[in-house]
């Protein structure tokens, strides 16, 4: 009996040593990390990924439905569940969608020492500045500014700006088109505004995708190739592109500026497994197809994706902050943090003068 | 041959509207030869999708809500013709050859699957799309796809949403023959094409296999005394729907010049509903009138719609009329089927 019981015993306390070992070697919490689908946004979805592998065992990555919009329920039960594992020291939601806010709010009132970080939501500021630890955005509103300034230096004479209602009913998205019209009415830039068939309702993107195909060659014909086209929505560049390179007209940004948005499936990008994710590679790429298809200085984005900047520069700050090494959120503190993770220069500005937890980011450009 | 087309009270209204609209593009100096050339192109773009629904609409399954299948069938068929690199019409060709027999295969299984569910066909079908696009979402993200410019740009892995067709055989058919009249362009190869398929239907309708899927549609029960093999025939009739389908696809895509993956097809089976709802279809006895009617009247009041709306800066008026007409024809269709399943009017 005595023979059996004994190596019995020996396993499990080997087994408890080793558990216990295990234990020791990771930090003994886990952040949360909450992004739209592959399918919906690749680069937030693959910046997760990303931290998940760089710190195995950490991240509880969760993924929002991909109808987000008809499906708000889910999406915020599925957040309020981050809440109820104690083991989850820190949320870092990176959606760029609006809604979300109730389930922030919802989770600190049960656990307040919970650190929140979103880059972005889109939920009214004043609450947001409220509930949530960190609030990171790019700066849309100051977007306004810069875009039809850089394409006018890219040689516009028209600035055409596509939306349709559901995005102009959102503050900033407004925002930012009052701004482009103003900043064009300030350099002699002729503003033009166009509503799509809205993506939200019915029939999907299909019917936008196929009036911008045929709005963009008749507009091009009325304004002329120094015309700027700046579109609202994700899936509008795929075609803004395609068309850039069919027309000539000036591409000065897409609405989400990276070099991975729209030119991969309009310029057919060849990217391999070896070279996927590597943005110098794949400027590269972007540049020598421009040149073979005239339209040196015609396109234009952001070196870096800013989507897949957001979820390692939030996760790393709620870790910094969770092992004690980061005092506050404060701009001085998370500059520098900033400048490791995307390697290139950040400017911040806060959301709205005086704000010390909601920043703006804007990075600098990069023309083909 | 009796080739009779009643028009009805959405037609009417439609028809109205689009005049008014002409009127208005004219008055607001909006280029009609843009909008002629985009109407017909418009026209094939949709209208072998629309084509697509005829088989199963004939043979009294009801509409083809299920169309994504098709629509997923002639994605791979398109997705393989670009792994291999194949380009030109050659590539377009290959994207047909891969699409028609994986059709088959996915619209045996469809049949099967609205086989058991007789008489619930159509609301089957649209759970059937819902549910079988979010699976093939799963397949695009994992599918062993290998040539660099389908591939996610940062993972590396699993296919993006929309790959460009610019270097493999975008807008292939569209530029056969096409021609340039006082800036109106033809698309003589496009309209061909579309041209083709309305006639491998119309002859099908006229085989005795055909004329057995029409007798079916019109009245099970005599055709179940007649001795034809029912469950046969309705199998055959989805099978049918689901290669035009994916047929109709491949012409989308290369029209459009991207081939949409994920959650595109989720929507495409509605305005196709609608369209040929629209173009007068009973229910019961659909014919190719229909299909063509139907088709141009719904996609050339979107195409007007738009640019005129814009124009006297009125763009949520654009929108309103578009949901209106794709919804309001489906509620009208379903309101008046009763009344209009006596009114057999073939063309074939």
């Amino acid at each position: 009996m005595s023979r059996t019981i004994r190596p019995m015993i020996l396993a499990a306390l080997l087994t408890l040593f080793w558990i216990s070992g295990g234990f020791a070697e990771t930090p003994d919490y886990k952040i949360g990390m909450v992004t739209p689908t592959l399918s919906a946004s690749e680069d937030e979805f693959r910046g997760a990924v990303l931290v998940a592998n760089k710190y195995p065992g950490m991240i509880k990555h969760l993924v929002l439905p991909d109808n987000y919009s008809e499906e708000q329920e889910t999406a915020i039960t599925q957040i309020l569940s981050l809440g109820d594992d104690p083991q989850i020291k820190a949320i870092v939601i990176c959606a760029g969608y609006s809604g979300i806010l109730p389930a922030i709010e919802k989770i600190k009132k049960k656990r307040p020492e919970m650190i929140v970080i979103t880059a972005p939501i889109w939920d009214d500021p004043d609450m947001m500045v409220k509930y949530i630890d960190l609030s990171l955005d790019t700066d849309w509103v100051q977007r306004g500014i810069t875009i039809p300034t850089k394409a006018k230096d890219m040689g516009a004479k028209t600035f055409i700006h596509y939306s349709f209602p559901t995005h102009m009913a959102k503050e900033v998205l407004a925002k930012r088109r009052d701004k482009m019209k103003e900043t064009c009415a300030k350099i002699g830039v002729t503003f033009v505004e166009i509503s799509t068939p809205d993506p939200t309702t019915g029939g999907g993107r299909s019917p936008m995708l196929q009036f911008l195909q045929e709005d963009i060659p008749r507009q091009i014909s009325k304004y002329g190739k120094d015309t700027a086209i700046f579109g609202t929505n994700c899936p509008m560049q795929d075609v803004i592109i395609a068309k850039a390179l069919e027309l000539k007209f000036i591409m000065p940004e897409q609405c989400c500026p990276t070099p991975t948005q729209g030119f991969p499936a309009a310029m057919g990008l060849e990217i391999t497994e070896k070279d996927a994710g590597n943005f110098a590679k794949i400027n590269e790429q972007i540049k020598a197809k421009a040149a073979a298809t005239g339209t040196t200085g015609r396109l234009s984005t952001w070196p870096v994706a800013v989507g897949y900047f957001f979820p390692e520069f939030a996760a790393r700050l709620a870790m910094l902050k969770l092992d004690g090494k980061l005092p506050s959120f404060e701009l001085a503190a998370i500059e520098p943090v900033a400048r490791e993770v995307a390697g290139v220069d950040v400017r911040f500005s806060p959301m709205k003068p005086g704000l010390s937890n909601y920043f703006l980011i804007i990075m600098d450009s990069i023309i083909y | 041959m009796k080739l009779r087309l009643s028009i009805q009270l959405p037609q009417l209204i439609v028809l109205a509207f689009l005049i008014v609209m002409m009127g208005l593009a004219f008055h607001l100096h909006i280029s009609l030869t843009f909008l002629i050339s985009d109407a017909l192109i418009r026209l094939v773009m949709n209208g072998i999708l629309v084509l697509s629904l005829v088989p199963m609409l004939n043979a009294g399954i009801g509409i083809n809500y299920g169309l994504p299948v098709a629509i997923t069938a002639g994605l791979l068929g398109l997705c393989l013709a670009v792994n291999f690199r194949i380009t030109g019409l050659l590539g377009f060709s290959a994207a047909l050859l891969f699409a028609v027999p994986l059709a088959a295969i996915f619209g045996y299984g469809y049949a099967r699957i609205l086989n058991w569910v007789k008489g619930r066909e159509e609301i089957t079908a649209i759970f059937i799309g819902f549910s079988f696009v979010p699976l093939m979402n799963f397949f695009w993200a994992v599918a062993p796809f290998s040539n660099p410019a389908m591939l996610w740009p940062i993972g590396g892995k699993g296919l993006r949403p929309t790959i460009g067709l610019r270097d493999y055989f975008s807008k292939e058919l569209n530029t056969i023959w096409d021609f340039h009249l006082f800036g109106l362009t033809v698309p003589v190869g496009l309209l061909l094409f579309f041209a083709l398929c309305c006639l491998a239907v119309w002859i099908f309708f006229k085989t005795r296999t055909g004329i057995a899927m029409i007798a079916l549609g019109e009245n099970e029960a005599y055709a179940k005394l007649a001795g034809l093999n029912i469950s046969h025939l309705r199998i055959l009739a989805v099978i049918l729907s689901t290669v035009l389908g994916a047929i109709g696809i491949c012409v989308y895509a290369q029209s459009y010049g991207f081939i949409e993956l994920y959650d595109a097809p989720q929507m495409m089976a509605f305005p196709a509903a609608s369209a040929i709802l629209l173009g007068g279809s009973a229910g019961k006895r659909t014919t190719l009138l229909h299909v063509v009617l139907g088709t141009f009247l719904f996609q050339t009041t979107y195409l007007i719609s738009g640019p005129i709306a814009n124009e006297i800066l009125v763009p949520e008026v654009a929108e309103i009329f578009r949901m209106m007409i794709t919804n309001g024809i489906i509620l009208y269709a379903l309101m008046h089927e009763g009344k209009m399943k006596r009114g057999g009017y073939a063309a074939y």
